[in-house]
């Protein structure tokens, strides 16, 4: 135990000292660049500080900000495990419907979803458009790690439960579906930091004048730069929270599992 | 003569009259072109233990899959009091060479998985409570009744393997197929789960199928072994070992039959490949 106290505070320690090594590299840069539109640490915190205390110009607050992008993601995100989940299981149980869609589903998913805003522009209005660029990012990781978790259930579990005689729905209840869940939450694991990613994309569309992804823009176009990098910052600050959210749930869920791989 | 034998072995099997539990007729199984059993023909018999003996790869594991329905044979039938097996009404249990408790379940919920099979399949209306007895009663038979809280990846090998005899024997099976259950172990832990799985077969008199290549293992725990030839598996033989149990595995008996074995193995088989 010793050990393990002395390994954390290691951890710790070594962590703010990437900091600070990060806060001493960006000082130099701005320093030895010079331009008004780079601004250093000390203008963002400034800027931070503003931005927490009054508000935008519009005067929203940086939480409603955030709410609003963490509602947008929710949604987004939630429809592509909705969909892909489901859809992910049926085509791995059924391989051939893989092969047979693969000249479709393989193009469409190497398409980024900021290629996508055109078309988004002209079929959608509103929070769909939101929605559905989260979910252009978060839905192919889910449907491509459940379909390939399938092949790797053991099929010696499968045979527990077959010579018992159990019926392929019980199989595929109490079999197959627990014993990819753990790939299935690494994949939303992944998916959730991909439909985050494609918020700044869809907020740049979506109309409303709120979100962290808005934020950075509305303030790049004014060139109040430092304003725009609290909001980079709060969207990787975020970002890392929730992602590590979903890794203490994990370790709950799969706590037969030796270990959580990160 | 054969007829003071049969009265013989009679005795020595408790007086127990044979009674036929599966019969395997004319079965054969070839995968595309190769041969890999050719006409095998035996009975199991209430309530023995049998061995099936033969050399790496000679296709004792296909036997046992095509016995469990996992496979299908080529041609041939196996028959349960005279008719075809079908898993959801006949009571098999298998306890496989690979590691087969379920990770994610504890071991009385791993206990409880093949109760639980049944109790749907043959729309039993057994409790909850029920269930969870039997579990636990299947667990103190194997020694493991404090460990029903542990995860498989927290117990050693031979206690997982010991969950899994629990919970293929807690569905009361009508035989049990083993298929080189203790193969995988260390020689201290193989001979302990060998004298427990003997002491438990003593105590519940079940029909055992257990396949495996260990002659001395064979010799230790079978009434009745039979010996198969390299692919394509035929039987070559079937031995009767009227030893009482448990046995003593240097007592001369147990050595002559072991070499004798061992001998036949070898001049059938001079080459490993």
């Amino acid at each position: 135990m010793d050990f393990l106290i002395s390994h954390n505070k290691k951890k710790i320690l070594l962590n703010i000292i990437a900091i600070l090594v990060f806060v001493i590299l960006w000082e130099l840069v701005a320093i030895s660049v010079k331009s008004p539109f780079l601004p250093d640490v000390v203008e963002t915190a400034t800027a931070f500080i503003d931005l927490a205390k009054n508000g935008d110009l519009e005067g929203i607050t940086l939480f409603d900000h955030i709410i609003t992008s963490l509602g947008r993601i929710g949604a987004g995100f939630g429809l592509a495990c909705l969909i892909g989940i489901p859809l992910g299981l049926v085509m791995g149980l059924f391989p051939i419907t893989i092969e047979g869609s693969r000249s479709v589903i393989d193009p469409i998913r190497f398409i980024p979803p900021i290629a996508w805003i055109p078309i988004v522009i002209v079929l959608l209005r509103g929070f769909s458009r939101y929605v559905f660029m989260i979910w252009l990012g978060a839905f192919f990781p889910i449907l491509i790690t459940t379909i390939a978790s399938i092949p790797r259930v053991n099929s010696v579990h499968i045979n527990v439960a077959r010579v018992h005689g159990a019926s392929r729905g019980y199989i595929i209840r109490h079999i197959v579906i627990p014993s990819v869940l753990p790939e299935v939450f690494a994949g939303m694991r992944v998916a959730l930091g991909v439909g985050w990613m494609v918020i700044v994309a869809a907020e740049m569309i979506g109309g409303a004048l709120i979100g962290l992804g808005y934020l950075i823009l509305k303030y790049s176009e004014l060139l109040m730069i430092e304003y725009s990098i609290v909001g980079m910052i709060l969207i990787g600050i975020i970002g890392l929270l929730m992602n590590e959210i979903l890794v203490q749930i994990e370790k709950r869920l799969f706590k037969w599992r030796s270990e959580v791989v990160v | 003569m054969k007829f003071l034998f049969k009265l013989k072995s009679d005795f020595l099997n408790g007086g127990a009259k044979l009674l036929s539990e599966v019969q395997i007729e004319n079965l054969t199984k070839s995968f595309n072109d190769l041969l890999v059993l050719e006409n095998i023909n035996f009975t199991i018999f209430k309530d023995e233990f049998l061995c099936i003996c033969g050399p790496t790869g000679c296709g004792k594991t296909t036997l046992l899959n095509i016995i469990a329905g996992f496979i299908p044979a080529t041609s041939g039938s196996v028959l349960m009091n005279q008719e075809p097996i079908d898993l959801r009404k006949h009571h098999l249990s298998f306890v496989f060479q690979e590691q087969s408790c379920l990770p994610w379940k504890n071991v009385l919920e791993n206990v409880k998985f093949g109760l639980e099979i049944k109790n749907k399949v043959l729309k039993q209306k057994i409790s909850e409570e029920e269930i969870d007895r039997k579990a636990k009663d299947s667990l103190e038979l194997v020694g493991l009744r404090k460990f029903g809280n542990f995860y498989p990846n927290q117990i050693s090998t031979g206690m997982k393997q010991m969950v899994v005899i629990a919970r293929e024997l807690s569905v009361n099976p009508s035989i049990l197929l083993m298929d080189e259950p203790f193969g995988s172990l260390d020689t201290q832990t193989k001979e302990f789960l060998q004298k427990k799985l003997l002491e438990i077969w003593s105590k519940l008199r079940k029909t055992v199928l257990f396949v495996t290549h260990n002659i001395e293992e064979a010799v230790y725990l079978a009434d009745r072994v039979i010996i198969l030839s390299k692919r394509p598996a035929k039987i070559i033989k079937t031995f009767r070992i009227n030893l009482k149990k448990p046995r003593n595995k240097l007592s001369p008996e147990f050595m002559k039959h072991r070499e004798e074995i061992t001998n036949l193995l070898k001049s059938e088989n001079p080459k490993i490949f």
